[in-house]
């Protein structure tokens, strides 16, 4: 596993220094800054009809707006993973290299999860302002970091698995777009439907997933269902490098 | 040395590589030729595992390259054609990350001695994307020697450079002969006739010759004309 890791030295060095990574972070901060701004005001407004909720439960998950940008942001991100490599023509240097496919497919995933991390780092910033102006439940914050944690594990397995699939990095985007957007979509069936479909849908639900996460409740069903998808995604992203060989 | 036997490709129902089976020798350089779209390219890439054979053998050192592809892989510096780079490394910081890559122990002296076997000491610190391509040529040389491999296998490997270059380049390559086993494919008759032992000419990916250059009356150049264009017609395309 020495290569997964030189694997994923590489590719976070190259993410840090290419421009992307700096439109993606900024653009980002701004979007979550405006998100965070328009909740507070929410709250502020409507302390009585917003009950227990807090801005910071609501910033977690408890609103489309935190949806809406991952949709996009995860697929910007995960696209280059192994789609940028094929562009370039570096993946037959890398496929060459002594290392196996579940090396490249680990050191490439495991980048992808740093660059997660990163993304959400600078949000601690709004629990610090929340606690400097009444009082933070930092239980319940801890657990929305770590529902982000494990909605970050499935959702860069989907847009790797994209990756792998697609032969240049604009379809790989729209791939994990569109696969990430049904999936958030099925949610949305909670609402609509009856019986064992909206049992099923709740249970697919990335909002009520976040929502159970935010309110510091820690749903191990939601776990096992994000580290199931992250496994079935990652699995079949080094089957189908594997097979490429034959293609 | 790098033994194939009845090695074939087949990409849907097109046959690109059919039945060929050739050995390298410890320490030979081998020229393989063939025109544009002979299946030379594929026939490396089998060797270097990065397409999978539809059948046949390849043996690297012995070592069975479909079955135990890694360790095959261990043995081999490869310089694919066009030379894929990661444009926006530093040169040194490229053949770092690919020893790594290739575990090579003392990575700093690896990467000296590449750099100056190459000839590209003087872009150490330059940034890949910026080189023009002769360097990044040289860079891709430099990384195929880093592992100190006993096989070199490069796919067309002086395209790209000036004749200076290209003269010190088959300097290079002579200077391996008897120490390691190289495999060189190129369509430059001059090229195999400088520094190859042998060649190996192939056409529409069936091999149509096995020859040293230098036997017989003929030159290369008629041999190679006669046995790729005869029965031929125009390829349209």
């Amino acid at each position: 596993m020495k290569g997964a890791w030189v694997v994923s030295k590489r590719e976070l060095g190259s993410f840090f220094v290419s421009p992307l990574a700096y439109v993606v972070l900024t653009s980002w901060l701004v979007w979550n800054g405006v998100v965070f701004w328009v909740l507070t005001q929410f709250y502020a407004r409507n302390a009585v009809s917003s009950g227990a909720a807090t801005p910071l439960s609501g910033f977690f998950g408890g609103s489309a707006l935190f949806f809406i940008p991952l949709l996009v942001f995860v697929p910007v991100l995960t696209m280059r993973l192994i789609a940028g490599e094929k562009q370039s023509g570096t993946i037959e240097a890398l496929l060459t290299a002594p290392v196996s496919e579940a090396s490249v497919i680990f050191g490439k995933y495991g980048a992808s999860l740093v660059i997660w991390c990163v993304l959400w780092l600078p949000t601690l910033i709004y629990a610090w302002i929340m606690s400097q102006h009444g009082s933070v439940d930092w239980g319940a914050t801890a657990s929305s970091y770590l529902g982000i944690f494990c909605l970050g594990a499935y959702f860069m397995a989907v847009g790797l698995l994209m990756s792998v699939l697609a032969p240049t990095q604009i379809i790989a985007a729209v791939l994990a777009f569109v696969v990430l957007g049904v999936l958030f979509a099925v949610g949305i069936g909670e609402f609509v439907l009856d019986g064992t479909a909206r049992e099923v849908c709740a249970y697919l639900s990335m909002w009520g997933h976040m929502q159970s996460f935010a309110k510091g409740v820690v749903d191990t069903r939601y776990l096992v269902f994000d580290f199931s998808v992250a496994a079935l995604a990652v699995g079949l992203s080094i089957g189908a490098l594997k097979a490429r060989r034959h293609g | 040395m790098i033994e194939v036997e009845a090695l074939s490709r087949q990409y849907g129902s097109r046959l690109a590589v059919n039945e060929v089976s050739f050995r390298v020798e410890p320490g030979e350089i081998v020229g393989f030729l063939g025109p544009n779209g002979a299946g030379k390219t594929t026939t490396l890439r089998m060797l270097t595992g990065y397409l999978a054979p539809t059948s046949g053998d390849i043996r690297i050192d012995g070592i069975d390259a479909v079955t135990d592809s890694i360790r095959a892989r261990e043995r081999l510096g490869y310089m694919p054609e066009g030379v894929p780079l990661y444009r926006e490394m530093r040169v040194f910081e490229y053949l770092r990350h690919r020893g790594a890559l290739k575990r090579v122990p003392n990575l700093t002296e690896a990467v000296d001695r590449a750099l100056e076997l190459a000839g590209v000491e003087d872009v150490r610190t330059r940034i890949v994307g910026q080189l023009s391509k002769g360097y990044r040529q040289r860079v891709g040389l430099a990384e195929a020697l880093i592992a100190d491999p006993p096989i070199l296998i490069l796919d067309e490997p002086t395209s790209g450079l000036d004749p200076n270059q290209v003269r010190q380049f088959r300097e290079l390559v002579r200077s391996f002969g008897g120490e390691k086993t190289v495999l060189l494919s190129t369509h430059i008759l001059s090229e195999v006739e400088a520094v190859c032992d042998r060649v190996i000419i192939i056409r529409e990916g069936e091999k149509v010759a096995d020859l040293r250059p230098g036997d017989g009356e003929i030159s290369l150049e008629e041999v190679f004309a006669e046995l790729t264009t005869s029965g031929v017609t125009e390829d349209a395309s």
